[in-house]
């Protein structure tokens, strides 16, 4: 028991950012849970609480990354009940942060339903705000386990790979539990076996996935050879996004556009939840250029380069890579607007915000010279929260949309400030402060 | 030294409050092998980061082929030859692959000895990096920063993941390297053994000062095990400069010794009616010493 209160511990107090985000969260919730037990409901109040929680959950956002490495470590198979232990901690860590978002859904709601008579006091209406409380605590459990999975893949396999498979399990989860919470009908009891079945599943592949894989290492055949034409012929050129990790978008846009179409043809037919989803997709495809400088680093010794010249170099890389990426997100825009109908208005405010999302988080990418520290946190915070509001926004806005137009303006010319910034710290670029992780899977170039 | 291939002067480091290296100088000339030891956090990746450009000085400088290594030339950054202490290979490509990508970078790769030292040192061409091991990844490594047969090459801790028998093979080919007398070897190790086995200068690194760095001879010169034998079974009042451990048994005095030299030996023979021998020591008991 100790082990993992300790292990919660870490997850979210472990430094002084997680610290700072689940110490401040919480306060956030809390003053929005006591507002919501005095006064009436209001979307303010409640996005208080919600802010609050989105924190919290930042704040324990090491608990994948501690688990996924505690998990893969020697020291694992001789820590006794080691991965049971590490298991039961994910397991609360999700508890906890869902409770939260039960909590402040049944007193919102019930805030809400009630401003006059305390919703506890009427029994018809008491059963029902428990069970919306219920309900809301169910879906967060399952959304946030989805979500730290999108978190595991993301920060333990800082490549392409992890990122294509991060927003795959994002567009999912946007998709599918999101839609299936927002059905009237949705039950307590089905969302309860759910998120059974999803950790039975789990917690077993867990804990028997070290047996697994000494079973499964008798028959692992070795890679196959790739005849030297076709390898030559497929390396030629494009040695140096090799080593960025940018010679392969279309892994990238398979990942987006897979889930994407399938959300389409299955998933909700809304035209006003599209743009904000497609927007965010275009800021994550731009953010890959995060792990530029740390890749970078043997490409400067093995090049004629400068600093200068291989800052033009990488930037020239990554917009060739989310250019491809950006060109498949605007072409599924185009197809998504043809099929739910979305408006010419929507598409002129629209795409635009799409091309600024990647555009804008390629360059914030490129200024992670020095790992992520606040100044891009905060600059990254911002751009993403004004993409996704002028998202809603143009949707909303039924034709007035010169604000959009002026932000984005606004928003074009933030690109030029963080080229400039990115360019000037690439000139000092200090290859010691921007070293990989040890024992990420994901590794960069040589 | 006017033909120095590195030249430092002053070269400190530090990262917020904590400095890892301070004013350390030093000249690599061609034909040199350089031995880097030290503690863990002694500042020997930091150093060797220094010397490769990766990093800028906190003071002084470092400059490598006559240019300051932060800003060093193509002509001369092909000169140099790298491998990290953790390799940074692809995962998702093959053997020859990798091979191919890196030598594309050099218009001198020699294919000829990748190829022979692949077949020596038993990689396969075909096998996927992902699949190999430590020990397979770091021989890879090494092969990238020879192929283009580098006028300094700098490995920090190289042979760490290796077997025996691939160290013993990794070292005949670095002493095949070193023996072209234009190139110039810096290596960084826990296994003094094999710095003792090639390297001609030797660098201890201690709290971020380079606190030796001369050729291997003088420092077992220099520093040696003294054994004080009282004539007659009684021991005079001795004092040793430089001592940097004693222990006294009876009538015998033994005592590590810093700055030994013949002066030393004419010095303690004079205070007393003694007899002196002389232990010299091998590279880890010297290190050993200067650490205790």
């Amino acid at each position: 028991m100790r082990t993992v209160l300790r292990l919660l511990f870490m997850y979210f107090m472990g430094t002084p950012v997680l610290r700072a985000l689940t110490l401040g969260g919480l306060a956030l919730w809390a003053i929005s849970f006591y507002i919501l037990t005095t006064q009436a409901q209001s979307t303010g109040k409640v996005m208080l609480g919600v802010a609050g929680l989105a924190a919290v959950f930042l704040g324990s956002s090491l608990m994948p990354l501690m688990v996924g490495r505690l998990a893969r470590s020697h020291a694992m198979v001789n820590l006794p009940y080691g991965r049971l232990k590490l298991l039961i901690s994910a397991f609360l860590t999700v508890a906890l942060v869902s409770l939260l978002a039960g909590i402040l859904a049944l007193y919102s709601f019930g805030a809400g339903v009630s401003a006059e008579v305390g919703w506890w006091s009427e029994p018809h209406l008491f059963d029902y705000v428990i069970l919306v409380g219920k309900l809301a605590f169910t879906t967060a459990f399952i959304v946030a386990g989805w979500l730290y999975l999108a978190l595991w893949f993301v920060t333990s396999q800082r490549n392409m790979f992890g990122f294509a498979k991060g927003l795959a399990v994002i567009a999912f989860i946007l998709l599918v539990p999101v839609r299936e919470a927002q059905d009237p009908v949705a039950e307590f009891s089905w969302q309860l076996l759910q998120i059974a079945i999803a950790w039975i599943v789990f917690g077993a592949g867990f804990l028997l996935w070290p047996k697994w894989q000494a079973f499964s290492a008798r028959w692992r055949p070795g890679a196959p050879a790739a005849p030297a034409g076709a390898s030559k012929r497929r390396l030629e050129g494009r040695e140096v996004d090799l080593m960025l990790g940018t010679a392969n978008p279309l892994m990238f846009i398979a990942a987006q556009a897979v889930p994407i179409i399938i959300a389409m043809r299955f998933g909700t037919h809304g035209n006003s939840v599209w743009l904000y989803f497609l927007t965010i997709f275009g800021a994550v495809a731009g953010a890959v250029a995060g792990q530029a400088a740390q890749r970078s680093r043997v490409l400067w010794l093995r090049t004629n380069w400068s600093r200068d010249e291989l800052f033009r170099h990488v930037e020239r890389s990554f917009w060739r890579h989310n250019g491809f990426v950006l060109g498949a997100i605007v072409l599924l825009t185009l197809a998504i607007g043809g099929y739910t109908g979305i408006t010419p208005s929507v598409f002129a405010a629209g795409l635009p915000l799409l091309v600024l999302g990647t555009v804008l988080s390629t360059y914030l990418g490129l200024m992670v010279t020095r790992g992520l520290r606040w100044i891009e946190g905060g600059v990254g915070v911002f751009v993403m929260l004004t993409l996704m509001s002028l998202a809603i926004y143009v949707v909303e806005a039924k034709g007035s949309l010169s604000v959009v137009f002026i932000a984005e303006t606004l928003m074009a010319m933030l690109i030029f400030v963080l080229r400039k910034a990115a360019r000037r710290r690439w000139a000092r670029i200090d290859w010691m402060e921007c070293r990989a992780p040890r024992g990420f899977a994901g590794r960069g170039a040589a | 030294m006017t033909d120095a291939i590195v030249q430092a002067s002053g070269l400190g480091k530090s990262f917020g409050r904590k400095t890892v290296l301070h004013d350390v100088s030093f000249n690599i000339g061609p034909g040199e092998v350089v031995g880097v030891l030290g503690k863990n956090g002694a500042g020997k990746t930091t150093l060797l980061e220094l010397m490769l450009g990766f990093t800028a000085p906190s003071a002084g400088s470092v400059q490598v082929f006559g240019h300051e290594s932060r800003t060093l030339p193509g002509p001369a950054k092909m000169r140099v030859g790298f491998v990290p202490q953790q390799d940074e290979l692809l995962d998702q490509l093959s053997v020859a692959d990798q091979l191919r990508v890196i030598a594309s970078f050099y218009p001198k790769w020699d294919g000829e000895l990748i190829d022979r030292l692949c077949a020596e040192w038993s990689i396969d061409t075909r096998a996927r990096i992902k699949v190999m091991s430590v020990g397979e990844r770091q021989k890879l490594s090494i092969l990238l920063a020879f192929g283009h047969k580098p006028d300094l090459l700098i490995l920090d801790e190289p042979v760490a993941s290796l077997d025996p028998i691939a160290r013993r093979q990794f070292l005949e080919q670095l002493v095949a390297i070193s023996a072209d007398e234009q190139r110039a070897i810096v290596f960084s190790s826990h296994i003094v053994s094999d710095i003792e086995r090639l390297a001609n200068r030797i660098w201890i690194l201690k709290e971020g000062r380079l606190d030796w760095q001369e050729d291997l001879d003088s420092l077992k010169e220099s520093i040696v095990r003294v054994h004080v034998r009282g004539a007659g079974g009684e021991l005079p009042q001795l004092e040793i400069p430089g001592a940097l451990a004693f222990r006294r048994q009876g009538a015998t005095l033994t005592a590590v010794v810093r700055g030994w030299n013949a002066g030393a030996q004419a010095a303690l023979e004079q205070s007393g009616s003694v007899r002196i021998e002389i232990e010299p020591l091998s590279l880890e008991e010297i290190f050993l010493e200067l650490h205790r």
